[in-house]
């Protein structure tokens, strides 16, 4: 692996603005997937101290979520219902089964361990990881499986004509931006703005604050931390099923190892944003996705991992809580 | 005079030291030796045959080679299921999760396969990398290999694997050959992508064609993904200029393949895709125009039809069919090694080298013999026949249309 100066130089050249643009457009989308599932990491932290690496695999079972949806109204790419309706339905049945699904971990494997050091919540988390992608193994095989998201809804999928899904929007510097791209970003911005508006204005926003802050006092001002606590893991984990499909949607493959790689950059995401801040997720998300689309453009795709986990160390070195973490008072 | 006394002490002490040092670095040197030139007793230790024998199975059945070593298995259990239905002496297929691209974990199963002397002969592992680190295990261990999917040239023309590894699967020399002179010859391209995916089965044979392509003097840009943990290819495609007419990829996961394609063609790109033998997948791979190179297979073999029908449920896949062919070229040489009711590994091995399947009972479509010598680009291992790959194009309807 050689990284002449020159050479990258002569990509950018090469690539010019349009290159430029259509990196950006690549990294913004797929930083929206990130930030989402950062989102979840980040509030699970922010409440329990936990690294829930269970997390990308609740991602990967929304993705399934939705792909058993689309299968039940007759598949794609021809459907047997109008695909907004579709689509619409995928992301709720998606968010619903992946929310209950986060509920039940933390019910199950973490409530009986919250006392427990730190570390043991740690190894269940690796474990429950383990446990959900194996379980997808058994039960749906290791073969990948299509949305066919290229297709859905074509008029002529038979010959392979695009689908409503890519067709472009609109025209930068002759990159075509998709529907699909410009539907996965902003349905994150919104998302991520339900959030932040749940959190800081609505009473159970104000109970999670209050949680983590402090278990106990919340619990002495009357605020149920178990409820709260699995409200957390249903919002987080309903955030997940909706990356989910949406990766569904935009990649088209979907299998159960896809949670792995997925989770580990949106863990990234959320150290680099400042793991615990819900602006800091969204940011990080979408800073991981760019580098790593603009790594992939100009350097190659053997410099794209390098890149992103770079930057991790670089952030970790120069400012340990995170661009936007909050540095921690201790007491003394 | 305590001094004079103490000094014979000392040396028969020194002397003492010395000789079991010595004594030390000749039985290590010794065993040393040994372990490095030949295989310890391991492989000429009999195990009696009774009803069943026992052969290993490596393959990634989890990871995400996952897809690739589930085919590969269902073919595997296929095997030992026809075996056992039409041979008085049955087979058992002990298997190991290699979890590619993990070499540690396939260095454990070659590891626990070799040591488990039950173990006569092992099919598998799967990727080429994975043999190169399993060698030195199943070589102390004195058993053979008996690759189905494990391409690299250098695995057999180096020589270094005489008598213990084999392959029922031609190597990339073979198919790269193929695949440049089609691409050159028949669909006259002369601005080419090449995206290797970062393994050994891929940047051999990306490396192949990438050298034939350049030699007949067509333009190539090179280009690597890790096809096993990309999402998202839009950026590497905007790597790929406007104007190219072929991007070749030797990848090994069709589903990629597929979601790669669908990129390209959203981004405008009308580049033809040009995949190996990995891609010979019709169930995941229907993009139309797209081509593959892929080892002739006796397609009309009630073998095959009957997997389709079973175990594979419909499925067209088959790439797990040299797999089969290895557990089949391993059960007959057990078969012939137990004739007097044990057998040795080393038996086995011969037995194997001596293979000897004719065109009609093969499901390659071609006699299955194996090459003693070095002769490029064939190698100790190598099955001797030349394969004569074949091209396939995906019509309209995403079916693969023989076109060469």
């Amino acid at each position: 692996m050689q990284l002449p100066l020159f050479s990258v130089l002569d990509t950018v050249r090469e690539l010019g603005w349009s290159g430029a643009v259509e990196l950006f457009r690549n990294g913004l989308a797929l930083g929206s997937l990130y930030a989402l599932i950062a989102l979840g990491y980040t509030m699970v932290y922010g409440i329990l101290k936990l690294l829930n690496f269970a997390h990308g695999d609740v991602y990967m079972v929304g993705a399934f979520i939705g792909f058993g949806v689309l299968n039940a109204f007759g598949g794609s790419p021809s459907p047997s219902i109008a695909i907004l309706p579709l689509i619409v339905l995928m992301f709720v049945v998606a968010m619903l089964g992946s929310g209950v699904l986060g509920v039940v971990i933390e019910r199950f494997a973490y409530r009986p361990l919250r006392s427990s050091p730190r570390l043991t919540l740690l190894i269940t988390a690796l474990g429950v990881s383990f446990f959900l992608q194996n379980s997808m193994l058994l039960l749906f095989g290791a073969q990948f499986r299509s949305y066919q998201s290229f297709q859905l809804g074509s008029d002529n999928p038979a010959a392979f004509e695009p689908g409503p899904l890519v067709e472009p929007v609109f025209t930068i510097a002759d990159v075509n931006f998709q529907r699909i791209q410009l539907a996965v970003f902003a349905t994150s911005i919104a998302l991520m703005v339900a959030l932040t508006l749940l959190v800081a204005k609505t009473t159970l926003g104000k109970a999670m604050r209050a949680t983590a802050f402090d278990h106990e006092a919340a619990a002495m001002m009357g605020i149920d931390v178990n409820r709260v606590i699995a409200a957390t893991f249903f919002i987080g984990s309903v955030l997940a099923g909706a990356a989910g499909v949406m990766f569904g949607l935009m990649f088209s493959q979907i299998n159960h190892f896809m949670g792995f790689y997925a989770g580990l950059k949106g863990f990234t995401a959320a150290v680099v944003g400042g793991i615990g801040s819900i602006p800091g997720a969204m940011l990080g998300g979408l800073l991981v996705g760019l580098v790593e689309s603009y790594a992939q453009g100009y350097l190659g795709g053997q410099w794209s991992d390098i890149a992103v986990f770079g930057i991790l160390i670089f952030v970790l070195l120069v400012r340990p809580t995170g661009l936007l973490g909050a540095r921690a008072i201790q007491k003394v | 005079m305590q001094r004079r006394g103490h000094r014979p002490r000392t040396y028969a002490a020194l002397g003492a030291l010395l000789t079991a040092l010595l004594a030390l670095a000749a039985v290590i040197g010794a065993t040393a030796t040994r372990s490095a030139a030949a295989p310890a007793a391991a492989d000429s230790t009999a195990i009696a045959c009774g009803n069943r024998v026992s052969i290993g199975f490596a393959a990634p059945v989890t990871g995400p080679a996952g897809p690739l070593g589930q085919q590969m298995a269902r073919w595997g259990k296929f095997a030992e299921t026809r075996w056992n239905r039409a041979h008085k002496l049955d087979i058992r297929l002990v298997q190991g999760d290699t979890q590619l691209p993990d070499t540690a974990q396939a260095v454990r199963v070659a590891e626990t396969l070799a040591s488990n002397q039950s173990v006569l002969a092992v099919v598998g592992p799967a990727g080429s990398q994975e043999v190169e680190v399993s060698t030195a295990p199943f070589r102390r261990g004195g058993v053979a290999n008996i690759s189905g999917t494990a391409t690299a040239t250098s695995l057999t023309v180096s020589g270094k694997r005489r008598g213990y590894f084999f392959r029922t699967v031609p190597n990339d020399d073979q198919q790269s050959a193929r695949a440049a002179a089609f691409i050159r010859r028949n669909l006259r391209a002369s601005r080419i992508v090449v995206i290797d995916a970062q393994n050994s089965y891929s940047t051999g044979l990306a490396d192949g064609v990438q050298r034939l392509l350049r030699a007949a003097g067509a333009s190539v840009q090179r280009e690597s993904v890790n096809e096993a943990t990309i999402t998202d290819f839009s950026s590497l495609i905007a790597r790929i200029p406007n104007d190219t007419q072929i991007v070749y990829t030797p990848w090994q996961l069709a589903a990629k393949a597929q979601q790669f394609g669908e990129q390209l063609r959203a981004s405008g790109r009308n580049a033809t895709l040009f995949g190996g033998d990995g891609l010979y997948s019709p169930d995941d791979l229907k993009l139309p125009g797209t081509h593959v190179t892929a080892f002739p297979v006796a397609l009309g073999n009630r073998t095959i039809r009957a997997y389709q029908r079973g175990p594979g449920g419909g499925s067209s896949d088959l790439f797990g069919l040299p797999s089969y062919v290895a557990v089949d070229v391993a059960a007959r040489a057990v078969e012939k090694a137990c004739a007097n009711g044990q057998a040795t590994r080393a038996e086995v091995r011969r037995f194997i080298a001596r293979t000897n399947i004719p065109k009609a009972q093969s499901l390659l479509g071609f006699p299955i013999r194996f090459q003693q010598t070095v002769k490029r680009p064939l190698g100790p291992g190598d099955m001797r026949t030349p394969a004569q790959y074949i091209v396939y194009r995906i019509n309209a309807n995403g079916q693969f249309v023989k076109v060469g």
